[in-house]
């Protein structure tokens, strides 16, 4: 269902993907942030879900229910609240273009 | 063309002097040189590097590893060891940053200079300096290099972790351990109040007579309501926290009795740790990066210092708005810096940032809290964005504090890995 949301930051994005390790310099503003938790790299017996290389559409689905409460979280919803729908766009796009 | 010979001169001397700083400008990079290895600096070095490969970076450090302070507070409940604090350089270093395992000793801001303490001298384009904290000897009388080991502060993680854990091991079951925690600002904000809780946890299993006292100059704290309800459900009668306006600041200590004097009284502990009052790290003094308060003031964008231009200050010595002194925002911080400088280098305007802090704490083994935040840049200062983040909810249901708790782990699993390779 999700792959059908075509969002118009995921039309007109194209993102080169650049050094590896999350840290590319078109990263988009709150995106390095999201690697605190998210690593880049593979951390053993993390219950933190990746999010590099996870679908755009997937993304910006999981932020917007956090944001709205409609899926439940612990941190998640607090940092989506400080997001805008745009802010969301980009990051998730950016971490769609990174090695999964 | 007649140029005057005393100009040619200074021109040819100058242009000796400036020669690498041109040679690689040229080849589109720069030198960047990082002081301190901690959350922000070994973070920095590493991004500036993968972001940037022709950048010359140095690491400026001179300890081999470096003792986290994040989840110290679970060694003193030994929940784990110190040796599961300790993380290496190899990682920064394998990102091609070299490292120069030795102490900055001074900084010309003018001459963009960094004087080592081996002897040699470096010179950048930008500067990162990420000196952490300094214990500020000078604040509370009685308390100084000498009396932190009869009363551990414990406020840098490593030998006084293992220290207080000792003394903490060696008490009779029924004794009071006493905690003092500093005004704002310092290190971590909830981390006295997590110290607090896990010292009891392990005193509850182990000494389950004895009793904590925590003597505050503060009348609030990080996260307060969350952890004063679960010490009333998990440690009934056990913590008792003495606030600013009860008489909670301590004024003295006397590390031969173990006393500690507040306004109010006397306290006689059998355990003692002084949380003191702190500074950015003396380097920051001395490259005059610190202003009166002892902090140093930047710029929201790329944490450039007001008082001296060309120096980025990162993590707990920097005054970064609301942002709290915590091992996530030292390492957000420095992501967005360095993609700053490498603008700044290229000649391209840093665009404004969003940073995210979250600081998750351990009430229990099992029994994790947390509180985030989203913020940005608005007029000079880095502000919460309105409406964003916020602490754990007071009320929950199921396994919400174990989740949190898991989060916690797998956080710090995460913060190491993203740090240090």
């Amino acid at each position: 269902m999700m792959r059908r949301l075509l969002l118009p930051a995921l039309a007109s994005g194209l993102w080169l993907a650049g050094a590896a390790g999350g840290q590319a310099a078109d990263a988009p503003p709150g995106a390095s942030s999201c690697t605190g938790c998210h690593a880049a790299q593979r951390i053993p017996d993390s219950v933190i879900p990746r999010i590099a290389g996870r679908k755009a559409g997937d993304i910006v689905q999981f932020m917007r229910e956090y944001r709205s409460g409609a899926w439940p979280s612990s941190v998640m919803g607090r940092i989506a609240k400080g997001f805008d729908d745009q802010q969301i766009d980009a990051i998730a796009t950016w971490f769609a273009a990174q090695p999964e | 063309m007649a140029i005057p010979r005393r100009t040619l001169l200074k021109t040819a001397a100058a242009a000796s002097l400036a020669a690498p700083s041109i040679a690689s400008a040229q080849a589109g990079a720069g030198r960047v040189v990082v002081i301190g290895g901690g959350f922000a600096g070994a973070t920095a070095a590493r991004t500036l590097q993968t972001l940037e490969p022709k950048l010359a970076v140095t690491l400026v450090e001179p300890n081999r590893v470096y003792t986290s302070c994040p989840f110290s507070n679970g060694v003193l409940a030994a929940l784990w060891e110190i040796s599961q604090q300790r993380f290496g350089y190899d990682g920064v270093v394998k990102t091609g940053v070299t490292l120069a395992q030795t102490a900055a000793t001074a900084i010309d801001a003018a001459a963009k200079t960094v004087t080592l303490a081996d002897g040699n001298k470096l010179s950048y384009d930008r500067l990162v300096m990420s000196p952490g904290i300094d214990i500020d000897w000078t604040a509370l009388p009685g308390y100084d290099e000498a009396a932190a080991q009869k009363m551990p502060h414990a406020w840098k993680a490593g030998d006084q972790t293992v220290l207080l854990r000792q003394q903490l091991q060696n008490m009779e079951d029924g004794g009071l351990v006493v905690m003092s925690s500093p005004a704002n600002p310092f290190r971590c904000p909830p981390g006295p109040y997590e110290r607090a809780s896990l010292i009891t946890y392990w005193l509850k299993i182990w000494k389950p007579k004895s009793k904590l006292l925590i003597l505050d100059a503060k009348d609030t704290f990080s996260k307060q309501r969350l952890f004063q309800n679960a010490w009333a459900q998990l440690y009934p009668g056990m913590i008792e926290w003495v606030p600013l306006s009860k008489g909670g600041k301590v004024v003295s200590v006397d590390p031969a009795t173990l006393t500690l004097t507040t306004e109010f009284g006397r306290h006689k502990a059998a355990v003692a740790n002084v949380i003191p009052p702190q500074k950015a790290g003396a380097i920051a003094q001395q490259a005059g990066v610190a202003d009166r308060s002892g902090w140093c003031p930047v710029e929201p964008v790329a944490f450039e210092s007001t008082l001296r231009p060309g120096i980025h200050v990162l993590g707990d010595a920097a005054i970064m708005g609301g942002m709290p002194k915590s091992a996530f925002a030292a390492n957000a911080q420095a992501k967005v810096c360095a993609a700053a400088i490498v603008d700044l280098l290229a000649g391209r305007k840093p665009v404004d940032p969003i940073l995210i802090n979250t600081c998750f704490s351990l009430v229990a083994a099992d029994y994790g809290i947390s509180i985030a935040g989203v913020y940005r840049p608005d007029k000079g200062q880095l502000v919460e964005v309105p409406g964003s983040g916020g602490a754990s909810p007071l009320d929950v249901v199921g396994g919400y504090r174990g989740q949190e708790a898991l989060y916690a782990s797998s956080w710090f699993k995460t913060i190491t890995a993203e740090t240090f390779g």
